[in-house]
């Protein structure tokens, strides 16, 4: 499906972005400054759920090892970013850091116009913008990256040959000038003592004793140098236990972590089908094993203490405990698992008979929530940011309708549909007017015959909401950048911006169409004039 | 009590927004490791019986997860096993059912979130590590949201915001969005191990729950994202599913698999305020009512919905 690759590679997207959407940026930047996160009057996004962090270039300098290492370089990009993410790097931090990388994977950004990437070699080879031009000097780049290891083997190559020859000359001189003459001259020694031997045995006797008196000093001095040797391995045996026991611990957490990275890569591997849901379970099946191998909890509850805690609490390093499950769970789980399928499973076809049909029309008006009611009451005169604009069946009963709603008693629906179309009506009319006549609708409600409910026709909803885009329009959706194809998706984000937009300019922007922007403010007006509690 | 036994295991409950005596109730057999899914529409009613099932479907693969329609008060979205995601309309008869069948995702469609202010999209969160956008009226996807890299539990929109959501997965971070930009805009790195469950403060619209496997929930402003507002400890097991109450500002519930549902006010010193037993199995869905204050929902692996006023009994009769 082209929607998925389009929307795919986190990599490449927000390289894009500083260039191709400059105006929001700046926009939010702005907004920050202002540290105000409730900007209303201003056409920017909203700026709090940015990140808003200048780039740490610490953090980028030691992403950048990471990324060099050769072991990384294999892994794939997402567990690369996956990792850079839990160590708390922003989304730039990790986009510089990738950027900064000699030989950056390739991504599939098709949008990206880093079209100033020649002057930076790494980028190019990031950038698959259908560019001879820029590719030609990517691939140059690349292939000279490939040479100079080559070249470097020779080097070496050489280099190493060079050593051992003028090692080997080396110690043919060394052999030369010393070690023969001390042969020479060991030979001479021998010669010699063969000679004085026979002038020695004639000092016998106190040379023996000597003799016999040294050779026993020897010898205890060599029982000392046994005794130490023993004390010596006894002690190296203790060393060597507590290595053992240390690499014994080491190799229990690298069970671990294979255990884990053999999960994952059975959950890599499986887009598993008739095995059943082995994900999630594994997950709790693993952390099951793994209690059972430290015993540390029995089945039951267990106590846990109810009281919680405010502030941090210490870091939990431990893989957390398995939920004891159900026994039958366990039973079907090791049957899915041999390949077994359960007996109560039945062939139900469960797709839809005819695709095209319509949802029936709605009954009835949504209602507003709770805490939008509140906000009504609490805010400002200015419009709330991006309530959902519709037409008219949209939005906003008044507080008689709710009044009605709160009471539990089976009150027929059919009253409360009277009383809310005839708000709806009264709203039509108010809507109508000019939105200067705000205060005079405050004070009064006009009472209006009831109308014909406005049953929801979806078509003439999007063609109501959907007037000619104007070159304001088209404007925005270039800077946006969307990926997607315009044809099939412009309709309907085209909808949701503009709408939005609307709505945070506090409906100036002109719409053919009439008051759609005004059926806000007005609605609002007459929610701050009831003062309905919702908090 | 309202208390309904279902065929299957239990793994999602929804109030309506429109009806506030209707909730949707997603379950899965075999516990949801292979087996059928069955969406029941139940109905509350101040005489006895006081819950009754108003319509189910079938589906061929397991429900985990529903949400209902914030523009058309018949219609629901259903997240199944099998990556589908399928639309039914109460209002029809049953054998038009189901309107549709979105098979687009990869893997299972583990959450829903129907959009609360723009009321004409919903997303879908799935086990292929990816997040879509859908409409009511298209036939297929709007966007694919794909930067996670593990699978993504739970999907929640901003209420205050309409182009701004955000993702729970297991890699262990919540991902922020904007459906106007081509990539997430901000990434909490928020425990150790895998977010089933994230929700917004329904009154402050900066701040937003996160709950993990690691036993804890904690809040987070995403102004200053890199250090938890509050953390919530108090669950035995991972706990699945948490949501902000739409009445009251501080107040949040939580299910886990330690069988209890969990009440928290996570801006006073002892932030657990009440705590639930009922469940005799992991307790897996839980919602609190948009249109009634206190009226909370409940099911779980034990095939029970329990349907309850804050401050009661869940199992008083």
């Amino acid at each position: 499906m082209s929607m998925t690759t389009k929307a795919a590679a986190p990599l490449g997207s927000t390289d894009g972005k500083p260039q191709t959407t400059p105006e929001p940026v700046q926009q939010v930047n702005e907004a920050q400054q202002d540290a105000r996160p409730e900007t209303v009057k201003q056409i920017s996004p909203p700026s709090v759920f940015v990140n808003s962090e200048p780039i740490r270039e610490e953090q980028v300098q030691n992403a950048v090892k990471f990324l060099s290492h050769p072991r990384v370089r294999d892994s794939p990009v997402i567990h690369r970013r996956s990792f850079l993410e839990k160590k708390g790097l922003t989304k730039e931090e990790i986009d510089e850091a990738f950027r900064r990388v000699p030989d950056p994977p390739p991504s599939l950004q098709p949008s990206s116009t880093n079209q100033d990437g020649q002057m930076k070699p790494t980028s190019n080879v990031q950038t698959q913008v259908p560019q001879p031009a820029a590719a030609a000097p990517g691939a140059v780049v690349s292939r000279v990256g490939t040479l100079s290891p080559s070249r470097f083997h020779w080097y070496h190559a050489l280099l190493a040959v060079g050593l051992l020859a003028a090692s080997g000359a080396g110690t043919a001189v060394l052999i030369k000038n010393a070690i023969v003459p001390r042969l020479k001259s060991w030979i001479r020694k021998v010669v010699l003592e063969e000679e004085d031997d026979l002038v020695k045995k004639t000092n016998s006797k106190p040379s023996l004793a000597e003799e016999a008196a040294a050779a026993a000093k020897a010898a205890a001095a060599a029982a000392t140098d046994v005794a130490k040797a023993s004390q010596e391995m006894l002690n190296s045996r203790n060393e060597e236990r507590r290595h053992f026991e240390e690499l014994m611990k080491l190799l229990d957490m690298q069970v671990r972590e294979m255990k884990s990275m053999s999960n994952s890569v059975q959950k890599l591997e499986g887009h598993v089908n008739g095995t059943g849901r082995t994900n999630s379970v594994d997950q709790e099946d693993y952390r099951f094993s793994n209690s059972i191998s430290k015993q540390s909890y029995v089945n039951g509850k267990v106590d846990v203490d109810t009281r919680s805690v405010r502030s941090s609490s210490p870091p939990i390093s431990v893989e957390p405990p398995a939920p004891p499950h159900p026994k039958s769970y366990m039973e079907i789980l090791a049957m899915v698992q041999r390949g077994e399928k359960p007996s109560n499973i039945r062939e139900i076809d469960d797709r839809p008979p005819n695709p095209s049909q319509q949802p029936s029309n709605p009954r009835f008006a949504p209602i507003p929530k709770p805490w939008e009611l509140s906000q009504a009451q609490n805010g400002s005169n200015q419009l709330l940011q991006s309530q959902g604009v519709r037409e008219a069946l949209d939005y906003k009963v008044q507080v008689n309708g709710l009044n009605y709603l709160e009471d539990e008693s089976s009150v027929p629906w059919g009253q409360k549909k009277n009383v809310r179309i005839t708000e709806i009506a009264n709203e039509n009319e108010v809507k109508t007017g000019t939105s200067g006549v705000r205060t005079s609708d405050l004070v009064q409600r006009v009472w209006v015959p009831p109308q014909p409910p406005p049953v929801a026709i979806p078509e003439a909803a999007e063609a109501i909401r959907r007037p000619k885009p104007s070159a304001k329009e088209a404007v925005k959706q270039e800077e946006l950048g969307e990926n997607q194809s315009v044809t099939e998706s412009s309709g309907v984000t085209d909808e949701l911006q503009r709408i939005t937009k609307i709505s945070e300019s506090g409906g100036t922007v002109e719409i053919n169409g009439g008051g759609v922007s005004s059926l806000n403010s007005s609605e609002i007006q007459e929610e701050q004039e009831h003062g309905h509690e919702g908090n | 009590m309202p208390i309904f036994k279902t065929p299957f295991n239990g793994y999602s409950v929804k109030f309506s927004p429109f009806y506030e005596s209707r909730l949707a109730v997603g379950t899965a057999q075999n516990f949801g490791i292979l087996g059928n899914g069955r969406l029941h529409v139940l109905d509350l009613s101040p005489t006895s019986p006081a819950i009754t099932e108003l319509i189910a479907f079938d589906t061929a693969d397991g429900v985990y997860d529903v949400a209902w329609s914030e523009s058309h008060d018949s219609v629901l979205v259903a997240a199944i096993a099998d990556g589908s995601v399928k639309l039914y309309d109460t209002s029809l008869p049953p054998q038009s059912n189901p309107l549709r069948s979105l098979q687009e995702h990869a893997r299972e469609v583990h959450g829903l979130d129907y959009n609360p202010t723009r009321r004409d999209s919903f997303l879908s969160a799935s086990w292929d590590d990816s997040v879509k956008l859908w409409t009511l009226d298209r036939p297929t996807s709007i966007r694919t949201f794909r930067e996670h890299a593990y699978c993504v539990y739970s999907v929640a929109w901003n209420p205050k915001h309409a182009d701004v959501f955000a993702s729970a997965s297991g890699d262990c971070s919540v991902r922020i969005w904007d459906v106007r930009e081509p990539g997430s805009t901000m990434i909490i790195p928020g425990h150790q191990h895998e977010i089933l469950a994230c929700d917004w403060n329904k009154y402050d619209d900066c701040l937003i729950a996160t709950a993990s496997v690691d036993k804890s929930i904690k809040v987070w402003d995403v102004r200053n994202y890199r250090v938890p507002v509050t953390v919530l400890n108090g669950h035995g097991y991972a706990v699945r599913k948490i949501k902000f109450s739409p009445h009251r500002r501080n107040l949040i519930v939580s299910c886990s698999y330690d069988m209890t549902v969990c009440l928290w006010d996570f801006m006073i010193e002892d932030a657990l305020v009440g705590r639930y037993d009922h469940h005799t199995e992991f307790a897996v869905g839980v919602d609190m009512s948009v249109l009634v204050e206190g009226l909370m929902a409940s099911t779980g692996w034990d095939e029970h919905v329990y349907v309850w006023q804050q401050g009661m009994d869940p199992r008083a009769a």
